[in-house]
Formats: structure tokens, C-alpha cells, sequence
């Protein structure tokens, strides 16, 4: 099991670099520099501000550092067919588990050390702790996100009471409990609650070889994970693994309605309600549409909201126009008796009125930001002019291309 | 004559998979499209449903190809795939309302078929469920459900049994049947020998491409003298020789 643990650890490791790499460009890496040296800076200047010893500093040290003990879960690995080809393997799973603790313990642990590096000046002006027992305090953070960890392993077997494996529980009640006795009464006795709660759970999960595992959780959980990784990497590039999620999204029905249900409006009907419940191309539309409009606000002069607006309506239409083929590997798609034509109508009809609504959007954000009427009326007119060129000449121009 | 497959070569790259397929299928017939796995039997489905262009050869469906007039040729087939296909961002009613508009069915007609089917295969209290979370089986009932509300004069049937409870084994028994007294042609493909003898008008005995022999269970048995009586044995008898 811990080959089988090892290759995969090797696998994805391959992958993140893969994505990491794309990430951190550049111009990505140089604008990171200087947020971080931006943000290091305003940081020291407001460390120089703060009050000696306020009455609020242990609080919000806590409020942070358990936000911090929050990051970083147990990385699993484990995959939809798992739970067939390792039934057989089942006892095995307590190994595979322990060692990918172990691999999730170890990336935290760079985590944790980190913010209690990063916030180690501020403790010293807030609260007035000595090296050696921001050194144990340290240590037990270490010791909570251990517990973290080890919570996130037994859940992953069945038959614990539901209290032993809260998450609520053990992860914030009882990790703010021993904080709290920590700062505001020893950091030893923190350290041996901390101590005590890794002890306890130890003794819990002793029996975890002969336990049954929880399948489907356990690779539920594994998934989403995953997929908050991947949806990270998706700001940056095209994610192929990244399966949009379906929602119902009743209350959008009132939009759905509208659409007659007539043999000419098959496809209006079926790129409608895709467009509405998958996730990936709303969301893309919703965010950069949002984006834009909160930029506009910040933006004033005559050219430049103009050319703001043009662009984000040309990086909207860009982007939806892989939608058309959206439901071509649905065989029935090249079944039924409706020409293409009436597709790519109803492909435009659909664009059209996304960019037209985002165009309204932006124009009024425009209009209340920079009241000129000549900016209103300039860009009302390139809009225009953008929507009716993307979905009337660009559009059939790639899809002929794309035949 | 619904359906006439005329000496298609075809695959799926340059090198053919089928070779020379000619068999027909007549007004009210049920034929059993029999074959090992990669016989074949999937790449000449795709090639009646025109997936597939073929080399050579020729398909005509009622006299229309799929060349002459591609939305006429496509109205006539009602297809069920082999796995469950759907979309999923549709619910069941909508893929339901999705095929009457595709296929430009009249609205009321179509619902009072569908409520009949949906009933049948008690999918009636899951109108607004989206059915790629369904079952394999129940999945399979809804690509029946859409089917069979078509009024297509040619039934496209891949494999239809595997996953189905018995009930809804009868029950699409029973609607080919009624699709075949509506003059309606049925071609099925399936690995279930013994309810293909049963229920299959003639049968198309496909082994590495080739049509090995095809005809009525008489027929067969005529042609091939020792091999046996019922379609399991005959079927057996003739990949053996095949093999060799």
C-alpha cells in the first residue's frame, strides 16, 4: 500500500508542477513580488502604530491562528474506481491512510510554521509573549493540526459515534479551548492539552484496521478536493479534469419560460437551460461580467471606460463561443432532424442577448460613474456595435472554421 | 422495405471494419442484429444512424439516403444506444419536450403517449429529477420513454435488455410489438439469444465484419443442417466453424 500511496504522491506532484509552472509566469512572479513586498511594508508600518499590549490582541492572535490551522486537508488520493479495485484491500487502507497523514502533515506543517512566522512581530507587540513560549506555542499549533488531520482520517472509516468524528468539535471548539488557556493562562498547559487531544484521538483510531471504510465519502471528499484545486488553476488556465457541476437553479425558470417550445427552438431550448445549471459557463460569464462592472466604477475619463467596456464584452463573447459545441458528444445532438443552421441561429440569438444584457450592465455602471453624455453615448454605440459584430460576422466566421 | 443496407464497407479510420453488409429489414419486422463483441454490430448501427459515412455502399432508409435529403432520412429513426446518453442539465420533462421539439411532434399527442410510458416504467413521479443521476436501468427507461414517443417508422435498438428489471423487459417487448402492428421496423442488437429467438422475426448473424448468414430461424436451421435447433446453438455451431 504505500507503493501504491508513493506513485500516486509521485503522479500528482508531476501534475501541481505542471500547473504551477503555468501559474507562476513571469509576469505572474513579478506582480507577486511586488503585492507581498507592498503588503510586507504596509504591514511593518502598522506594527509600528499598534498599542503596547491592547486588550484585544490574544483575541485576534487566536481568531488567526485558527484560521490558519484551517488550511491545508488530507490529501487522499483515492479514485472513483477505488472502491472496486481496493475492496479487497480494505484492511490495507489504515496504511495508505497513516502515510498520507503523514505527506498532509508535512506540507501543513510548512503552512502553520509559516503564519506563526508571519505573525510572530505582531504577537510580540500584542501580547507580549517571550521566544521560548512562542516557540511552544508553536509546537502546539503543530500538535492541533495534527489532531486536524487525524479527525479527517477517522472520518474516513464507519463506525464512530457521530460526536468522535465532529468536525465542529474538534477542529474549532476544543483547538480555540486550548488556545485560549494558552494565552491567557500558560502556554504549558496548552501544550499538554494539545498533547492530550493527539493522545486521545491516537487511542480512538486504534482499531481503524478492522474497521469498515466509507467508500463513497471518503472519495466524495477526496474529489472536491480535487476539484478546489483545480478550479484554483482554472483562473489561470484551461483545466480539462475541471466537470462542471449541475444545479437545478429553479428560480432562474421565469428565463426559461420565455423560449416557446416549438421544433425551430430545440437548440435555444437546450443552450438556455446548459448555460443556466452548468457551472462553467455561467460562472465564467457571471464573474467577468461582475469584474467589469466593478472596474468601470473604478474608472473615469472618456477613452478609457470606452475601451474597458469594449474589452470585456469581446473577452465575454471570446470565451462562450466553445458553448456551441457544448453538447456535440451527445449523440442524439447529430440524431435529430434539424439542420445546423438552426443551430448556429440559436447559438447567436443566445450570445447576442448575454452580451446585450452584460452591455447594459456595464453602460449603466458607465453612465452613474462619468455622468457625460458623450461617454454615455459613445459607448453605447461601440457596444452596439461590438455585440452585432461578434454574433454576426465572428461567430459564423469560427464555427465555419471549426467544421 | 424500410430499412436496405447495401454492400456498405465502413469503420471508423481507413481501415474497414465492415465488409460488404447487405441485409434489409421489412415494413413490421423485428430483426436480431446477432454478433460477437467487435463484430461489428455497433459500427454498422452507427453507420444506419449515420454517425458513420460509409466507404462504399449504400443505406436507404424508405427509399430516402442520407445524402438526398439529410433532416427526411434523420426523422425516420428513433435510436436507443447501447449506454444511456443524456444531458445533464435537462430533467426528465425536459428531455422529453427536448425530443417532441427535435423531432416536431405535436405537443398533446406526444405528452398523452409519454404519461402512458412513463407510468409503464414508473418514472411518472420523476418529471422534474435529472435523470443522469438515475440508475443504470432507469436511465435506460428513459431512453425508451423518449423513443418510443416518436412516430419513427424505424426503431434503431442497441442491447436493449442489460439492465433492465424483467417487468420493463416485458413491457419493451410489448412496445416493439405495438410499433410493429403500426407497420413499424425494429432492428435490435443483442447478445440475449434465447429472447431473441423468441421475439425476432429474422436474424442477421454477424462475425468480423461479414454477414455470415441471415434469414428466419427455419431458414437458418435449413442452411445450417447439424448445427442445431434454437438460434444458441446454431449461432454457436457458426463462430466455431467461423474460427477455424
Amino acid at each position: 500500500m504505500t507503493g501504491l500511496f508513493n506513485t500516486r504522491l509521485k503522479r500528482h506532484l508531476k501534475e501541481m508542477f505542471k500547473y504551477l509552472r503555468l501559474v507562476f509566469n513571469d509576469h505572474f512572479v513579478f506582480a507577486l513580488l511586488i503585492m507581498l513586498g507592498g503588503l510586507g511594508l504596509a504591514y511593518s508600518n502598522a506594527l509600528k502604530t499598534l498599542p503596547r499590549l491592547p486588550w484585544w490582541g490574544a483575541p485576534t492572535v487566536i481568531v488567526v491562528l485558527i484560521a490558519i490551522l484551517q488550511l491545508g486537508s488530507l490529501a487522499t488520493f483515492l479514485k472513483d474506481a477505488d472502491v472496486v479495485f481496493l475492496m479487497a484491500k480494505e484492511g490495507g487502507m489504515t496504511d495508505y491512510l497513516r502515510y498520507a497523514k503523514r505527506y498532509s502533515l508535512g506540507l501543513s506543517a510548512v503552512v502553520q510554521v509559516l503564519g506563526v512566522f508571519v505573525l510572530l512581530p505582531f504577537i510580540q507587540v500584542t501580547v507580549g509573549l517571550s521566544g521560548v513560549a512562542i516557540l511552544v506555542l508553536t509546537v502546539t499549533q503543530l500538535l492541533l493540526k495534527d489532531s486536524w488531520l487525524e479527525i479527517d482520517r477517522l472520518a474516513k472509516f464507519r463506525g464512530f459515534p457521530g460526536w468522535q468524528t465532529n468536525r465542529f468539535v474538534w477542529r474549532l471548539v476544543i483547538p480555540t479551548i486550548i488556545l485560549i488557556s494558552g494565552l491567557y493562562g500558560t502556554e504549558w498547559l496548552a501544550l499538554v492539552l494539545a498533547v492530550l487531544q493527539a493522545g486521545l484521538l491516537r487511542v480512538q483510531g486504534r482499531h481503524t484496521r478492522t474497521q469498515p471504510l466509507n467508500w463513497w465519502a471518503a472519495i466524495k471528499t477526496e474529489n472536491n478536493r480535487m476539484m478546489r484545486i483545480y478550479r484554483f488553476f482554472n483562473l489561470f488556465t484551461t483545466v480539462p479534469m475541471l466537470k462542471g457541476e449541475v444545479k437545478r437553479r429553479r428560480y432562474l425558470d421565469f428565463l426559461l419560460t420565455r423560449i416557446k417550445k416549438t421544433h425551430s427552438n430545440a437548440y435555444l431550448y437546450l443552450y438556455s437551460r446548459g448555460l443556466i445549471r452548468s457551472g462553467e459557463f455561467s460562472g465564467l460569464y457571471f464573474r467577468l461580467t461582475l469584474i467589469g462592472m466593478v472596474l468601470l466604477y473604478f474608472v473615469h475619463g472618456t477613452w478609457l471606460p470606452i475601451a474597458l467596456a469594449a474589452l470585456f464584452i469581446y473577452l465575454i463573447g471570446f470565451q462562450l463561443i466553445p458553448f456551441y459545441w457544448q453538447f456535440d458528444d451527445i449523440v442524439f445532438t447529430h440524431l435529430y432532424p434539424i439542420d445546423d443552421r438552426q443551430k448556429a441561429a440559436s447559438f447567436k440569438k443566445i450570445l447576442a442577448t448575454l452580451l446585450t444584457v452584460t452591455s447594459g450592465l456595464m453602460l449603466i455602471v458607465v453612465a452613474v460613474v462619468n455622468f457625460n453624455w458623450s461617454v454615455i453615448a459613445i459607448t453605447a454605440i461601440v457596444e452596439a456595435i461590438e455585440v452585432i459584430g461578434i454574433s454576426g460576422y465572428y461567430l459564423p466566421l469560427r464555427l465555419r472554421k471549426n467544421r | 422495405m424500410t430499412l436496405k443496407v447495401t454492400k456498405v464497407v465502413g469503420g471508423y479510420s481507413q481501415i474497414p471494419v465492415l465488409k460488404e453488409v447487405t441485409f434489409d429489414i421489412k415494413n413490421g419486422e423485428l430483426v436480431g442484429l446477432i454478433g460477437l463483441n467487435g463484430a461489428g454490430k455497433s459500427t454498422t448501427i452507427n453507420h444506419i444512424i449515420g454517425l458513420l459515412t460509409p466507404f462504399k455502399g449504400q443505406i436507404e432508409i424508405n427509399g430516402v439516403t442520407l445524402a438526398k435529403d439529410h433532416d427526411a432520412y434523420k426523422k425516420q429513426i428513433a435510436y436507443i444506444p447501447e449506454t444511456p446518453i443524456l444531458y445533464q442539465e435537462l430533467t426528465l420533462q425536459e428531455h422529453l419536450e427536448m425530443t417532441m421539439m427535435a423531432y416536431d411532434l405535436e405537443p398533446n399527442q406526444a405528452w398523452e403517449k409519454a404519461h402512458r410510458l412513463l407510468k409503464m416504467f414508473r418514472l411518472d413521479n420523476k418529471l422534474d429529477w435529472f435523470p443522469d443521476n438515475f440508475s443504470k436501468g432507469m436511465k435506460q427507461k428513459v431512453m425508451i420513454v423518449c423513443a418510443f414517443i416518436t412516430d419513427a417508422p424505424l426503431f434503431i435498438i442497441d442491447e436493449p435488455f442489460l439492465g433492465l428489471d424483467p417487468i420493463a423487459v416485458h413491457d419493451l417487448l410489448d412496445l416493439i410489438e405495438e410499433q410493429k402492428h403500426r407497420g413499424a421496423s425494429v432492428l435490435m442488437s443483442t447478445h440475449v439469444l434465447d429472447t431473441a429467438e423468441k421475439y425476432c422475426d429474422r436474424f442477421v448473424l454477424l462475425h468480423d465484419g461479414q454477414v455470415k448468414t441471415e434469414g428466419s430461424l427455419p431458414e437458418l436451421r435449413a442452411a445450417l443442417p447439424d448445427a442445431g435447433e434454437s438460434l444458441d446453438d446454431i449461432y454457436m455451431s457458426m463462430t466455431k466453424a467461423a474460427q477455424q
